[in-house]
């Protein structure tokens, strides 16, 4: 027996060039902490969600209440412009001030009188108007203006007060407020504009 | 090794069977809730937490030609109690502790002391209100409603609401109101106080452009202090004011002219009396008076007969005033002029056996045209009317609009009644309906005539509504051509011998109206029974327009059976007075010339 050495398979001879299929893996990269602050944005994004979203109820809750105001305050203003308005719509009333003007000596004259200023003629005949014209009141009734004190009915020197007068709680019975009488702004003459 | 692993999935398709079912499950659930039943639902939870209510929308505003308010809505209040809650024991109420100002202290009220506080609010006794009360509740144990008082102002309500009851309620309830009272109250009409539903008058004919729609709308409020949730408001319906009716009427003029209406309906004692005012031009009614007149914020006040507007709805023979047409008829055909000569008896037997007599005595009278219409003859104006056919006369009375209503179209208004027409009218009645008697017309029929004969002849259609306007701002205007009735030359010589009546007749002294040129025409006519007969009493009337060179406005007074004054000297002062007024009123400049003369004999 020779001694043979004793020969195992050659080894396939690498071919050098001819990339190996087979290749150690590179060694992990060490992975990365999960970064604690996308989570802290994460959970702070979701509390300020939450947070902004309170807030905004908490305002819109605030507001319903701010709008309950206004919208009770305006309803109180409605009815009070309501209210002036009827007292307004009252004592401009044709019989109001046919009757005020009555209590205050005036007579409604019947005698038209024209003054024609091309030639200074004067159409109509003059004459003085009668008292003895009867009262308004009964004529043309309106069951608004009952118990509505003239303004020779108010104590004079006092501005009847804006407010109610109490006791008057009834549907018509008001007191309208009513200012007294100023003087005609005359001495002696009408007042004439100054023209040129 | 435990059990669970030996079919480990057979286990898993079991459970992920059941998860998919049971999610099919909900999945299902959801769309049938959130897509097919979400309407309904919505609906259904928004009625569980929310109560409706009623938005109301304002009827419309009736003003005058410059705008002047003579009806609007106004809310009121009624008050009502729930008589089962009123008995269960005293009312808990916060007031400021007299040891600490600062601080409430709660008291109880009895009962007794709370009626009387809200009887005193209300106008009531505390007895009354006790009473309602029980009244109630003897009706029905269990009554949880009853009203203690309706169509309270504002200012009650707010006294109401400061009493703070707990089992006191006010309800809204929208009212009309009438700020000038009478003042034009014939023609505005008025409304059934509980439903306001309209009753008479501009209000119901009128009533498509006034009506306002009520809405719905409810929300969620809160529970404790019934604040309204925001974003939860749903409106169910909308609510629509209604448009703002304007009228022609001025309603200075109308308070005047009614003023004036009524003192001499007083002084001559007669049962009614109208005035109508009309611009010639254009056919408007600047104030229709009917006295007596209803205060519409009051109509039961008035008699039932005197509610409405008997301008429109009360057709009467209209008399010597007719003569008017009758006499500008036989001029436009031709058939006789201003002085075309007659001669006249007292009496006049016409061939086909009618009997016409004048109110006065006199003995055959060579009159002219003019002298005819001067003296109101009946037997001259036969005379002259004989010379048209009765076709002819009828076929001119309905061009001058007689027969048919206006274009007002009042509610109730009467289109007259011309008897049918020349078939019809018995051998008396073609004389009679040549001189207002025998034929019916109402008022503002009668000024329209005048008006076509002021106007050359061409008749303006009659308005009493200005226009309408709508909430949303759009408005409707009533327009329409006038409509040529006369010639001209026979509008105008008929205006020429009214001329003559005005400053001839036996009034001319209780009508002048210094510096101006009228024409006018009085009547005194009988006034049928309704049995073929006629009543002992007169309707006195004038009608007229000035200035006659230039006419603008027609004046019409009709007064029903002054008994104190049975004659058209009741009608003239009025006439007078309410034209001096006009034109005073609408600065017209006083006539220059004078009327021109004609003769009335020959």
């Amino acid at each position: 027996m020779s001694a043979v050495p004793a020969q195992s398979i050659p080894a396939p001879a690498r071919t050098p060039g001819r990339p190996r299929w087979l290749r150690p893996a590179p060694e992990a990269v060490r992975r990365a902490k999960p970064r604690l602050a996308y989570a802290i944005i994460a959970v702070a994004g979701v509390a300020a969600i939450v947070v902004a979203q309170l807030l905004l109820s908490i305002a819109v809750t605030q507001g319903a209440y701010e709008v309950d105001k206004y919208q009770i305050a305006q309803a109180k203003l409605d009815r009070q412009q309501q209210q002036l308005r009827e007292d307004l719509d009252r004592v401009q009333s044709p019989q109001y001030l046919a009757a005020n003007a009555e209590a205050l000596g005036m007579v409604p004259n019947a005698n038209p009188v024209f003054l024609r200023l091309s030639d200074g003629a004067v159409t109509g005949d003059p004459a003085a108007a009668g008292a003895g014209t009867e009262a308004t009141a009964p004529l043309v009734p309106n069951a608004l203006i009952d118990g509505v004190p003239l303004v020779t009915e108010h104590p004079t020197g006092e501005t009847p007060t804006q407010g109610k007068t109490p006791g008057a709680a009834g549907n018509a019975g008001e007191a309208i407020p009513a200012r007294a009488p100023a003087p005609p702004p005359v001495d002696g003459s009408l007042p004439t504009p100054a023209t040129h | 090794m435990n059990r669970t692993s030996r079919y480990p999935m057979r286990r898993i398709l079991v459970f992920a069977v059941v998860m998919v079912v049971l999610v099919g499950v909900f999945v299902v659930k959801l769309v049938d809730v959130q897509i097919v039943r979400a309407s309904a639902l919505n609906v259904q939870a928004q009625d569980a937490r929310s109560v409706p209510v009623t938005v109301y929308g304002a009827r419309g505003d009736i003003v005058d030609a410059d705008g002047q308010v003579l009806a609007d809505t106004v809310m009121r209040y009624d008050i009502a109690l729930s008589p089962k809650q009123a008995m269960k024991g005293d009312v808990t109420r916060e007031v400021p502790d007299p040891a600490d100002p600062a601080k409430t202290t709660e008291v109880d009220v009895p009962l007794e002391q709370v009626a009387a506080e809200l009887g005193s609010v209300v106008g009531l006794t505390a007895d009354q209100v006790q009473g309602i009360i029980t009244a109630a509740l003897a009706d029905n144990p269990e009554s949880d409603f009853a009203y203690v008082a309706k169509l309270v102002d504002t200012t009650t309500y707010e006294a109401v609401k400061a009493l703070d009851i707990p089992w006191v309620v006010p309800y809204q309830h929208p009212s009309r109101r009438y700020p000038n009272g009478a003042v034009g109250g014939n023609l505005l009409g008025f409304l059934r106080e509980d439903d306001g539903e309209p009753l008479a008058g501009l209000e119901l004919s009128e009533n498509d452009c006034l009506a306002s729609e009520n809405g719905e709308a409810s929300y969620l409020h809160s529970l404790k202090d019934w604040v309204r949730i925001p974003g939860t408001e749903v409106v169910h319906k909308e609510a629509h004011d209604g448009g703002t009716l304007q009228l022609t009427i001025d309603a200075d003029l109308q308070f005047f002219v009614q003023r004036i209406a009524e003192e001499q309906r007083r002084a001559v004692g007669a049962d009614w009396a109208t005035v109508t005012v009309m611009e010639a031009k254009t056919g408007r009614l600047l104030a229709v008076a009917d006295v007596p007149t209803i205060d519409p914020n009051d109509p039961d006040a008035t008699a039932e007969d005197d509610r409405g507007s008997r301008s429109f709805t009360a057709p009467f023979e209209p008399g010597s005033t007719f003569k008017a047409l009758t006499a500008a008829s036989v001029i436009n055909a031709g058939k006789g002029d201003p002085l075309s000569r007659i001669t006249a008896d007292y009496r006049y037997l016409p061939p086909n056996g009618a009997n016409i007599n004048d109110s006065f005595f006199h003995g055959p009278t060579p009159y002219t045209m003019t002298g005819v219409l001067i003296d109101s003859s009946n037997t001259g104006m036969s005379i002259f009317g004989e010379r048209l056919t009765d076709q002819q006369r009828y076929d001119d009375m309905l061009k001058f609009g007689l027969g048919e209503r206006t274009e007002v179209g009042f509610s109730g208004e009467e289109p007259g009644d011309l008897h049918g027409g020349p078939g019809e009218w018995d051998n008396q009645t073609k004389y009679a309906t040549m001189f207002g008697q025998g034929l019916t017309t109402t008022a503002v029929q009668i000024a329209s005539v005048y008006q076509t004969l002021a106007n050359g002849g061409v008749r303006m259609p009659v308005s009493l509504v200005d226009s309408c306007r709508t909430a949303d701002g759009e408005t409707t205007a009533t327009t329409s051509e006038g409509r040529r009735v006369v010639s001209e030359k026979a509008a105008d010589e008929t205006s020429a011998m009214l001329e003559r009546v005005y400053a001839e007749g036996w009034l001319a002294d209780t009508w002048n109206i210094p510096g101006y040129r009228v024409a006018a025409k009085t009547g005194t006519a009988q006034v049928p029974d309704g049995q073929g007969g006629y009543l002992s009493g007169y309707l006195v009337s004038v009608s007229g327009f000035a200035p006659a060179d230039d006419p603008e406005f027609v004046v019409s007074v009709s007064i029903m059976n002054p008994v104190k004054m049975n004659s058209s000297a009741a009608s003239a002062p009025v006439f007078q007075e309410v034209m001096s007024q006009v034109l005073k009123k609408y600065r017209t400049v006083p006539s220059g010339a004078q009327a021109p003369e004609l003769p009335a004999t020959w």
